[in-house]
């Protein structure tokens, strides 16, 4: 199976990152290249029976319901880019815009 | 011309009730300062991780089993990737193809098809997103934190659901039945109850369904309903007009009762569904799912029917007291108090209710008022006197008899005191007298009312009218 | 105030300074290894790591040093928390030494792609010491600290020690909290240890081991035992996995191999021939798995909360920008690949097969041990050292870099490398791999092979 240029833009707005058009096409190639090479598992026929292995605990632990203070050395103000009246500021939504 | 069917499913969120975060133990508290009940796992910083709440887990159960679903001993964690600024991580920590629950249904009264049980497809756990504000720093978007990793259910109902009234009458009873389990307030103008509405519709007769919409940004019941009914008539209208209905999402605006469609792209988002790798199974044992059986209430359904048959009370009657568990409570403990059922449903359903509604408690001690209900039935206090002292009647239980007593409202049923005032009504009013003798009956009631107003209210009324009458007929 | 730990930080001090043409470290600081050698001072004398200066990579969160995993994107974050892992070493009484260079968000095979600029190999500069995890390795190799943390993912550890003559180890998946190690493949993610000798590594790696309630995919165990090294390897029986030994394999491995294996049989060990039939689709079903996670974990970083911001125009412009920009090339192609993965009409074919065939992977380790096998002897690297440059024009050349090192990974068992010797100069690793939870045979076999065998020694 080829990966297409078109594909590769396509995947990388799913994956929000800036692909300069002058760089598509060797991208492409290594996509392609890679794919290619990790495309060797259909020699393992059908897999169903093999299930999923979970790495650690079979179970997940669970957490007492008790608030405590989030532990941080400094505010958020002191991380953040951008950071006005208490709040994370980021631009105007623009294209992502839910109206 | 084309008769068409509507179909409508429903995805409701809720907030679980917790103290802390679904995987952190930040405070889920509403209205605090913005960006001060965070941590490393809810602000999504490099090398953070989720650990799950057990009381979340524990209030999913128990909405779960309220809802009559099977619940699933093994359920697994799973990553939505996408990206708005709200989402910390750029995923959001949700249930997939291994939900918590599956296979419930819910009761529902239907205006025109009678009950139905309208099908919970799934219940799944989840966490919140924090809050985008638009219109706090002009031009930009304004972030705050606190909301996001508070526990959700998110509840999905088949597309069981014909007309936009029905849709409203399920969450109508979505919401006791929630809300009755304590599982969570679910309070939509506080954000803690959301929903998101599907619909479609096709020509009556075809089994394939149409192209759904999907409408959100609803901030109450009704305007669940308005949006309905709006997309209905959108849908219709396209399709009559050799148009094609295409998978689009919606807001409603409460202002003009429109819908219109959202600005972003049509094409449904890849969310590229994988089991969380830092969230092991989330394993329920047997036992546990037992017990949390037991900590549901009667659920309202059971509690009407009950209320029906034990107390003798309309299925009106039985809907108002049992709409709220706690009113439910307290009408039973007024019975158990003594109170005759029909007389405590009356006085609970109009004047505890006005108090209740306005401060969210109830003014008077079951037993106060299970011992006020009885002066009325002995005639120790009239109804009327007995609103008032009900007024003055402290939450702490305090004897209504002291309070009649203090505030001078003992009826009088003395018989000597009665004829007094009763010849003294007869004597002002010789003709009424006269013409009550003659036939007119009726005036028994205008006499009683004179007689009623000598006594300054204070005379018992029937004793007055068993005097009245006696006197009247003699002679 | 001169004491005896205020000594060790200033003599720390002085060899990072020494090593700075290996390009290393990414942060360190005089006036904080006081600080350290302050802390631990007021630490009781008993302390297991007292004065042990550690040097960390920089994917492992610290308050008071920045960390940047290597990219452009966190150039100037620092953590307004700690990683579990640090809190452990700091009450054993060791001293942060500094933040080690790696490649970006630990992905690589050589520290070639660090934002940063390359490592350098201790002992020919024009060679790579291996990655990510190089700057530790680099570190420990050329004597500067004598242990350092690492984290693994695919071999990240082991194969840097293989390549820079240290010893490396990844314990068992869950042993060591992930709290604070920035999240690559979160179920393949170890934090590892780097140390001189097996003792050193050993003693670490019980400090920082232990269930973490801030991790919910960490392990309930009993503390590790202390290395207790045997007499003899009698009545140990030790697999050489065929797959592991092709014919091409380079020479100079070869013979530090057989070397090391010749001397396992003089200490009584038996010697056995397996399969692990499923060997050659590891690095395949990793490089599916670990980026697909990958393209989730590294989602975060778009400029909103913290790191460097980029771009103008609407938050998609930031985002894009951001990213575009602040993550290298290597990372880039990574969240590609995996996204790609993950996308619909794909998860069948690519992740959901991966999954199925690590399954085939882990089942060929459990019937090897079940069938009697104590632990596995493995070269580390297919190669010593090699140039820098050489392989960064195709990517899968280095991924087959890690062919040795992957499988434990996949499987989530405890592996390690130690030194078996040289060649043409360049040191030579051997892979001892250990059922889960068995940290304590696979280390007293190493100390005691350690014991008996040069690792400076020519062996072709």
């Amino acid at each position: 199976m080829k990966v297409t240029a078109e594909e590769v833009r396509r995947v990388a707005e799913l994956a929000e990152l800036a692909v300069e058009d002058a760089d598509l096409p060797a991208l492409t190639a290594q996509m392609d290249r890679i794919v290619e090479f990790v495309a060797q598992l259909q020699e393992l026929g059908s897999l169903d029976a093999a299930g999923v292995f979970v790495a650690g605990p079979a179970e997940s632990p669970l957490r007492e319901d008790e608030p405590k203070p989030g532990g941080l050395a400094r505010p958020p103000a002191a991380i953040a880019p951008e950071f006005v009246d208490g709040f994370f500021v980021v631009p105007r939504l623009g294209a992502m815009e839910e109206g | 011309m084309t008769t068409w069917e509507t179909v409508i499913g429903l995805e409701v969120h809720v907030q679980l009730g917790t103290r802390s975060k679904m995987f952190c133990a930040c405070a889920t508290s509403f209205g605090d300062p913005p960006n001060t009940n965070v941590c490393p796992v809810c602000l999504g910083l490099p090398g953070a991780l989720p650990v799950p709440n057990r009381e979340a887990v524990r209030l999913g159960v128990r909405a779960a089993l309220a809802l009559g679903c099977t619940i699933h001993e093994r359920s697994i964690f799973a990553r939505k990737n996408y990206f708005y600024p709200d989402l910390p991580k750029g995923y959001q920590i949700s249930q997939f193809d291994r939900p918590l629950a599956t296979g419930g249904h819910v009761a529902v009264e239907s205006p025109e098809r009678g009950l139905l049980a309208v099908s919970i497809v799934r219940l799944h756990l989840e966490e919140d997103a924090g809050k985008s504000l638009h219109d706090r720093v002009p031009g930009k978007t304004a972030v705050d934190l606190n909301r996001a990793g508070v526990p959700l259910a998110e509840i999905v109902s088949g597309p069981d659901l014909r007309r936009p009234a029905e849709a409203r009458a399920y969450l109508v009873t979505l919401k006791q039945l929630l809300v009755y389990a304590g599982v969570s307030e679910c309070s939509m103008e506080k954000g803690s109850l959301r929903v998101d509405a599907n619909i479609s519709i096709r020509p009556a007769g075809q089994n394939r369904l149409g192209t759904k919409t999907e409408i959100k940004n609803l901030n109450s019941f009704a305007n669940v309903e308005r949006a309905l009914e709006a997309e209905r008539g959108r849908q219709q209208r396209e399709l009559e007009n050799g148009g094609v209905i295409r998978q689009l999402t919606l807001l409603f605006n409460a202002g003009t009762g429109q819908v219109r469609p959202m600005r972003s792209k049509e094409e449904s988002h890849d969310y590229r569904y994988f089991p969380d790798p830092d969230l092991p199974p989330l394993a329920l044992s047997g036992r546990w799912i037992e017990e949390i059986r037991g900590e549901l209430p009667e659920l309202p359904a059971a509690r009407r029917s009950r209320f029906g048959a034990r107390y003798g009370l309309p299925a009106y009657d039985a809907g108002v007291l049992t709409a709220d568990r706690a009113i439910a409570d307290y009408y039973e403990a007024v019975v158990s108090a003594g109170a005759d059922p029909k007389a405590a449903a009356n006085w609970v359903m109009t004047e505890s209710l006005t108090g209740y509604n306005e401060s969210g408690r109830f003014s008077a001690s079951a037993q106060s008022l299970a011992a006020l209900l009885a002066l009325i039935k002995a005639g120790t206090v009239s109804h009327q006197a007995a609103k008032k002292i009900f007024l003055e009647l402290p939450a702490d239980g305090a004897d209504p008899h002291a309070v009649a007593e203090r505030l001078g409202l003992l009826q009088v049923r003395d018989e000597g005191a009665l004829e007094t005032w009763v010849e003294e009504a007869l004597a002002a009013h010789p003709q009424e007298v006269q013409r009550y003798r003659a036939g007119e009956t009726k005036l028994l009631g205008f006499l009683t009312g004179q007689v009623m107003r000598r006594s300054q209210g204070k005379a018992d009324p029937k004793g007055v009218q068993s005097v009245l009458v006696r006197k009247l007929e003699s002679k | 105030m001169t004491t005896a730990l205020r000594d060790v930080a200033r003599d720390t001090a002085a060899r990072l300074r020494a090593a700075e043409p290996l390009n290393a470290t990414l942060h360190w600081a005089p006036e904080l290894l006081d600080a350290e050698a302050d802390r631990a001072e007021r630490l009781e004398a008993g302390a297991s790591l007292r004065g042990m200066p550690i040097a960390v990579k920089d994917n492992i969160v610290t308050v008071e040093q920045p960390t940047t995993c290597g990219s452009r994107i966190l150039t100037g974050y620092t953590s307004p928390y700690n990683a579990t892992v640090i809190d452990r070493l700091r009450a054993a009484g060791a001293l942060i030494a500094c933040k080690t260079n790696l490649d970006e968000f630990a992905m690589g095979s050589s520290t070639e792609h660090s934002a940063y600029g390359r490592v350098k190999h201790p002992l020919d500069p024009a060679r790579v010491p291996g990655g990510s995890s190089g700057g530790s390795g680099a570190l420990v190799a050329a004597g500067v600290v004598p242990a350092a943390l690492g984290s693994e993912t695919g071999g990240s550890v082991r194969q840097p020690a293989s390549f820079c003559g240290v010893v490396g180890v990844k314990p068992t998946y869950g042993r060591v909290s992930r709290y604070g190690l920035v999240a690559f493949g979160s179920s393949l993610d170890c934090i590892s240890v780097f140390g001189a000798t097996v003792d050193t590594a050993s003693r670490v790696l019980r400090a920082i081991a232990g269930i973490d309630p801030r991790d919910a995919t960490s392990v309930d165990r009993p503390p590790m035992e202390p290395l207790r090294m045997p007499e003899s390897l009698t009545g140990m029986t030790i697999g050489l996995p065929r797959e592991y030994f092709p014919g091409d394999l380079h020479p100079g491995v070869k013979a530090g191999c057989d070397r090391a294996i010749a001397r396992l049989r003089d200490l009584g060990a038996t010697l056995v021939d397996v399969s692990l039939p499923h060997s050659r689709y590891a690095v395949p079903t990793y490089y599916i798995i670990a980026p697909a996670e990958a393209a989730a974990n590294l989602a975060r970083y778009d400029g909103a909360r913290y790191g460097n911001r980029q771009g103008d125009g609407d938050v998609r412009a930031l985002y894009r920008a951001t990213r575009g920009l602040g993550f290298g090339p290597e990372v880039r192609r990574r969240i590609l690949i995996g996204t790609y993965s993950l996308s619909a009409g794909y998860a069948d074919a690519y992740y959901n097969r991966a999954q199925a065939a690590r399954m085939r992977i882990v089942q060929d380790f459990h019937a090897a041990f079940d069938s009697g096998i104590d632990l596995l002897f493995t070269p580390t690297a297919p190669s010593p050292a090699f140039k820098a440059g050489e392989k960064t024009d195709d990517p899968v050349a280095m991924y087959l870099a890690d062919i040795f090192v992957c499988p434990a990974s996949l499987a989530g068992i405890p592996a390690m490398s130690q030194p078996l010797g040289r060649t043409e100069g360049l040191p030579v690793g051997g892979q001892l791999i250990a059922p889960a939870f068995e940290e304590s045979r696979m280390l007293a076999t190493a100390a005691l092979l350690e014991r008996h065998l040069d690792a400076a020694a020519e062996v072709r």
